[in-house]
């Protein structure tokens, strides 16, 4: 029996009133093993970032449910929804958001500081997880001395500081040159493959295919595909 | 909280202007609490001097400087009141003072008799001993330029009657801007034409044994015609007299209102920009998890840091300006717990501040964080 660890079933989201509403999503249900890497493609608008949202704990569905653990979450309140993210949830942006007035390792440490680790370790997890990045040398750079990979490999960084289980990510190799997309699906790969992790990557990028256990393609707010890879 | 100290030296500017503001408002607090410190021991120094309990004023005076003389009767009917061990007599009228010069202006005159009090500026007191005559006059050391004695003792005019300052004193400057003459009471009589047995003010002390409230009310009962106030009482009405009536206290808490309020204003906009401008990493924040105490908390740091650096850097700058202004202004006064007490206004100040930026930062959408 698969061993779901997230997913939404039925959920329904629009946006705007009257005229001017969008229906983002319509009925969709889908569910998301655990230790898997699923990759969700589709056209602008087609309401993958909004699926993203709500498995997230960031957006809340006008009809059906949101599954953590077999939690209905969209039941719980903010302050609940909150704290899930924080043990369970983490994210990865296309556009980083680093804290810009922080070097990369007080951005990493401050992943383990929100995930509730000793104040004594924190440096010291942030500086293995940065060497393990390959940014060994750029420990005390700001955001604004890296470069688009470098930022988006301290983002993974700060997202698996503390290590939760599920790992979201918006376009994270948008605007990143091949080898720098490339090498970001690695460590996300790798993630699902050493740890356990269970990646879900929205993105218009081809290149994750290779790398995703399943693609699900999104049109106007439904489900137009769904593709286990081999 | 490195995440909050970060955030506001990185805007390096930002940050100077936050802590100028709050060191402006700090300055302008401490001074303005020194002025009105100062005005109110200043407005009742002269009755704070005495040592005596009870004070008798004609009927309705409003402070110190506006006493009316009273009949020699009263005198003679409080010292037969019981409880009455000793009186004395106190007068303060304005006169025509003529400068070794030739010049001549207002001043204050108070004549005391010798036992008013140990504080009391009076010849004959056992601390100005070494003045040769009782009946000599004092003048304030900061009221030196305006009376224009170069060389004591030296021989002026007080209502066309002829006096000889000899000894410059010291804390009894006047806040009213003009002049301050002590001398014996028998002295002031004369230069302000009293009948020998008339008063400005009837000071009593209470036997030990005898219950001040109690003389009071008996001395009350006894002249109806007059005021019987305890000393505590008197310095009181003369305090609120200047403060209030005369709106001069007012005033100076209006600059002292209106220095707090300038430093909110400047820490709200500081913090309220500083927040606007990060409000994508507080939406980073909440998306990551980070509860509403922990964001909270920065904001609350951030303002917590300008006000502490411009509280300090406002406190280093006010206590040479206030030692500045001491030398202009004689009676300007800040007790040591003034700069203290600094700390609740500014917390203040820092909290106010921080609550429309906790309430940006609170409230914004974690949800926009995928908005690229």
């Amino acid at each position: 029996m698969p061993d779901h660890f997230l997913g939404v079933e039925g959920v329904s989201v629009s946006f705007g009133k009257g005229e001017a509403r969008v229906r983002a999503l319509r009925a969709v249900s889908l569910l998301f093993e655990r230790g898997t890497f699923s990759l969700v493609m589709g056209p602008s608008g087609s309401g993958k970032t909004t699926l993203l949202s709500l498995l997230g704990c960031l957006l809340s569905p006008d009809e059906g449910t949101v599954l953590v653990e077999d939690v209905a979450v969209n039941r719980l309140r903010e302050v609940e929804r909150t704290a899930i993210r924080r043990k369970k949830i983490s994210f990865v942006f296309q556009a980083f958001r680093l804290f810009h007035s922080l070097s990369a390792i007080d951005n990493v440490a401050l992943g383990f500081r929100l995930r509730g680790g000793r104040q004594s370790e924190r440096m010291v997890m942030a500086r293995d997880l940065l060497n393990r990045f390959g940014l060994g040398a750029k420990l005390h750079q700001r955001p604004n001395g890296l470069s688009p990979g470098e930022k988006q490999r301290v983002a993974i960084a700060r997202a698996l500081a503390g290590n939760p289980p599920v790992l979201l990510a918006d376009e994270p190799t948008a605007s990143m040159d091949y080898q720098a997309g490339r090498n970001i699906c690695q460590i996300l790969r790798s993630q699902v493959d050493e740890g356990g992790k269970t990646i879900v990557v929205v993105s218009h990028d081809p290149r994750w295919r290779e790398f995703a256990d399943r693609t699900v393609v999104l049109r106007d707010g439904q489900v137009e595909q769904e593709v286990k890879n081999p | 909280m490195k995440l909050a100290w970060q955030n506001i030296i990185h805007d390096r500017v930002r940050f100077l202007c936050s802590v100028l503001g709050v060191s402006f408002a700090v300055v302008l607090m401490v001074f303005q609490g020194s002025l009105l410190v100062g005005f109110l021991q200043a407005a009742s120094r002269l009755i704070d001097a005495s040592d005596f309990d009870i004070w008798i004023t004609a009927r309705g005076v409003p402070a110190f400087e506006f006493g009316a003389t009273l009949e020699s009767r009263v005198r003679e009917i409080a010292a037969g009141v019981p409880g009455v061990v000793e009186t004395g007599r106190v007068s303060m009228a304005f006169a025509v003072y003529r400068k070794p010069n030739g010049k001549q202006q207002i001043i204050g005159l108070v004549g005391a008799d010798p036992n008013i009090g140990k504080r009391f500026p009076v010849p004959g007191l056992p601390g100005l001993a070494e003045v040769p005559s009782p009946d000599a006059v004092l003048y304030d050391e900061s009221n030196r330029d305006q009376i224009e004695v170069t060389a004591l003792p030296a021989e002026v005019e007080i209502n066309r009657h002829r006096a000889i300052i000899e000894r410059q004193i010291k804390g009894f400057g006047s806040f009213l801007g003009l002049s301050y003459l002590f001398t014996s009471y028998r002295n002031a009589a004369r230069y302000l034409g009293f009948g020998p047995e008339e008063a400005m003010y009837i000071l009593l002390r209470v036997g030990s044994g005898y219950s001040v409230s109690d003389v009071q009310q008996s001395l009350r009962r006894r002249l109806p015609e007059v005021d019987v106030l305890t000393r505590q009482e008197f310095a009181h009405k003369s305090r609120v007299y200047w403060m209030i009536k005369t709106g001069a206290g007012g005033a100076i808490l209006t600059g002292a209102v209106l220095g707090f309020l300038v430093g909110l204003v400047v820490v709200s906009q500081t913090i309220y920009a500083n927040t606007m401008e990060n409000i994508e990493e507080y939406a980073t924040l909440k998306a990551l998890g980070a509860s509403r105490t922990f964001v909270a908390r920065i904001v609350i740091t951030q303002a917590l840091i300008c006000s502490t650096v411009g509280g300090i850097l406002g406190l280093l700058v006010v206590v040479p300006l206030v030692d500045y202004a001491r030398s202009l202004i004689s009676w300007v006064y800040t007790p040591w717990w003034l700069p203290v007490a600094m700390v609740v206004p500014s917390l203040l100040m820092c909290s106010l501040a921080s609550i429309a930026s906790v309430r940006s930062a609170l409230t914004v959408e974690p949800g926009r964080v995928f908005r690229a």
